[in-house]
């Protein structure tokens, strides 16, 4: 059981962080680093016990963002034109692959999947089929985890989840890296109730077959992934507001990325500055977790005491140590994600009939509801 | 008028210095007899009509060639027998004398827990053999099964609709049933879902096939009402209510895993079920 770091750009300074050594391992994202900053990385990493480094070759990343991906010896120049079903084109691209973790001091290998235009059962064949090739590749030099790379909206056909988890169950991997691809706006939580069903039974079913679940790209919904059986989910400080989505790429690299925000464990949502002001104004809202965090204790005596300064940085660091924080209280059964969501849809009826409204139009709690109804429904899905 | 397979085999008989000893059994493809060999031990001697899907035949073969078990029936030797200018393809095999298990079933009725236990421990070590060439028999039932000489050791037979999940497959995919016999197959061979398929199916049609030997009833349904039993299979209905119930009784709850519809709600791996099925009976 575990939260682990998904290394995003300028992430490396958070490794090092002693409020944050919670994590149980990494998951390096070669987009954002080149072979010899991910070296950087690792060998700052060496030592830790009981720690996993995860490589992802972020392959289905679109054109549009390949960033660092064309530094790396794996990545073929072909990857747009190719035939991906010749095993041979997968034969080489993993053989490069495996070479290349090695290099980097990788422990696990995520197998190399591209997005399909369709989300067929041929495509997810294929997906295990290349995780086999890799396998083959890897047998002498480490372990190997089958990527799955699933559509949410394939997820909302009932029974779905279980036609894909026969299918990725094949792997010969005990360990499934899991991407929950969507077309969610960035900065919003995940809130269509079929998707969020088909995807806790999706992890549920997995875990069920004695596959370990680590789930990429999670964010505040790791209550849910955590609830659905998940072993592991992995965040990175840019998580708390942009999620993996097909989305997510077109948005500009200067946008509100850059703003800081506030995980709050009492509404589950993200809060910009003028409205934890507002929360703090109001009194008796934030929860004992939030006043607990280190991170949030610096914020909050900065905006005390130095307002104007900024908090980007510890912003992030708040929402990695809320995260690590959450994680290890559902796994171990202190936290009652059903009653914290009962309570959390509570609090913001009150607010809002005390007209506390936050900042962002849509950060007004709607898509708890939805939560809870995933919570309750979804084994009966 | 085609040439009757009896008048073959007796040709391969005397070709061979065999003694005919009679029609043991038929199937689609292919039938089946006993030849007794100069050292007076039996032989079965399959003989295949000849053009009906070669392929299949084929395969048949070769999983046959690659399989090593006990609870597998082996195969001695393939060749082929011109008669009247046609070539017929046949097989030389085990006989095994004790009959199907059918024939078992019909004459003394059901299986004891126990016979039903010592059973599932051979024929899983049997399926599990065979998942580990990927090969799927695709038509575990208790027609497929002989009983050796003891009259309780099974041995699974007939390997006609084998799929080997390293080639292509065979069954058309605008198929609305994949091959099989209804009343054994599991979901995704009732609805040709190629993608699902793996030696997940052969787990589930042998959880049927020993709750028949060793329970008196399908998971799903009355076997009087076959087709309402493979709708309810094929529907993904979850099984009847005295299954479980019937399962927990005899000491084989893990009878109820092995016939879930969705194969992720099954044992995953061959050594998963060769476990569960040990320890269910501590």
């Amino acid at each position: 059981m575990g939260a682990l770091l998904q290394v995003g750009h300028d992430s490396k300074n958070l490794l090092p962080v002693p409020e944050l050594s919670g994590f149980t391992g990494v998951v390096l994202n070669p987009v954002n680093y080149a072979p010899d900053g991910m070296m950087e990385i690792t060998t700052g990493l060496r030592g830790r016990e009981n720690f996993t480094v995860y490589f992802d070759p972020q392959l289905y990343n679109p054109q549009s963002e390949r960033g660092r991906l064309r530094e790396w010896g794996y990545f073929p120049d072909d990857v747009d034109t190719a035939d991906q079903s010749n095993d041979q084109w997968w034969a080489e691209l993993c053989g490069a692959l495996v070479q290349n973790c090695e290099e980097v001091g990788a422990n696990i290998i995520c197998s190399p999947v591209v997005a399909p235009n369709a989300f067929t059962d041929d495509y997810y064949l294929r997906m295990v089929e290349v995780h086999e090739i890799l396998a083959g590749m890897a047998r002498r030099t480490g372990t190997t985890a089958q990527t799955a790379f699933v559509s949410l909206s394939d997820l909302s056909t009932p029974s779905r989840a279980l036609a894909i988890a026969t299918i990725i169950s094949k792997t010969s991997s005990p360990v499934v890296y899991l991407i929950l691809s969507g077309d969610q706006d960035p900065r919003r939580e995940l809130d269509r109730v079929d998707e969020l069903k088909g995807s806790m039974r999706l992890i549920r079913a997995l875990e069920g077959a004695g596959l370990r679940v680590l789930v990429a790209f999670s964010s505040s919904d790791v209550l849910l992934w955590k609830m659905a059986g998940a072993s592991d989910c992995a965040t990175g400080k840019f998580f708390n507001l942009r999620r993996y989505t097909r989305g997510r790429f077109e948005e500009p690299s200067q946008g509100g990325g850059q703003l800081p925000y506030w995980i709050e464990e009492a509404l589950i949502a993200f809060l910009r500055e003028s409205d934890l002001r507002r929360l703090l104004q109001v009194g008796g809202v934030l929860s004992q977790a939030s006043l607990e965090n280190p991170f949030g204790q610096q914020i909050i005596r900065l905006l005390t005491d130095s307002p104007g300064s900024a908090w980007l940085g510890l912003s992030w660091r708040q929402y990695l140590y809320w995260f690590i924080d959450v994680e290890r209280r559902v796994s171990s059964g202190e936290l009652d994600v059903a009653g914290l969501l009962r309570t959390v849809e509570r609090t913001w009826r009150q607010l809002d009939d005390a007209d506390v409204l936050m900042e962002e139009l849509r950060n007004d709690g709607t898509w708890i509801r939805a939560w809870r109804r995933a919570l309750v429904e979804y084994q009966t899905f | 008028m085609p040439i009757p397979l009896k008048i073959v085999a007796q040709q391969i008989c005397v070709n061979l210095a065999l003694t005919f000893d009679g029609k043991v059994g038929a199937g689609t493809f292919k039938e089946t007899f006993k030849a007794i060999s100069a050292d007076a031990s039996p032989r079965a001697l399959k003989v295949f009509r000849p053009g009906f899907s070669p392929e299949r035949t084929a395969r048949e073969i070769d999983a046959m060639k690659t399989c090593d078990h006990p609870n597998i029936g082996k195969l001695e030797s393939v060749s082929r027998c011109d008669y009247q200018g046609t070539a017929f393809l046949f097989a030389i095999e085990e006989f095994i004398p004790g009959g199907t298990l059918s024939d078992r079933l019909r004459s003394r009725g059901s299986l004891t827990p126990d016979e039903t236990y010592n059973a599932g421990c051979e024929l899983i070590s049997a399926v599990a053999h065979i998942a580990e060439r990927r090969l799927v028999h695709r038509d575990i039932k208790p027609d497929n099964i002989l009983l050796r000489a003891d009259g309780q050791t099974p041995v699974l037979v007939d390997f006609g609709l084998v799929r080997n999940l390293e080639m292509e497959s065979l069954t058309q995919t605008w198929a609305q049933r994949g091959p099989g016999t209804p009343l054994f197959s599991p979901p995704e061979q009732l609805n040709n879902e190629k993608a699902y398929i793996d030696w997940r199916s052969d787990q589930f049609s042998l959880g049927v096939t020993l709750s028949i030997a060793g329970l008196g009833l399908h998971p799903y349904g009355n076997v009087a009402t076959p087709i309402e039993v493979i709708e309810a299979v094929a529907q993904r209905k979850a099984p009847t209510a005295i299954f479980p119930a019937a399962a927990g009784r005899a000491g084989l709850p893990v009878l109820r895993k092995m016939v879930a519809p969705w194969p992720i709600e099954r044992f995953r791996t061959p050594g998963e079920l060769i476990s569960a099925w040990r320890d269910q009976r501590g």
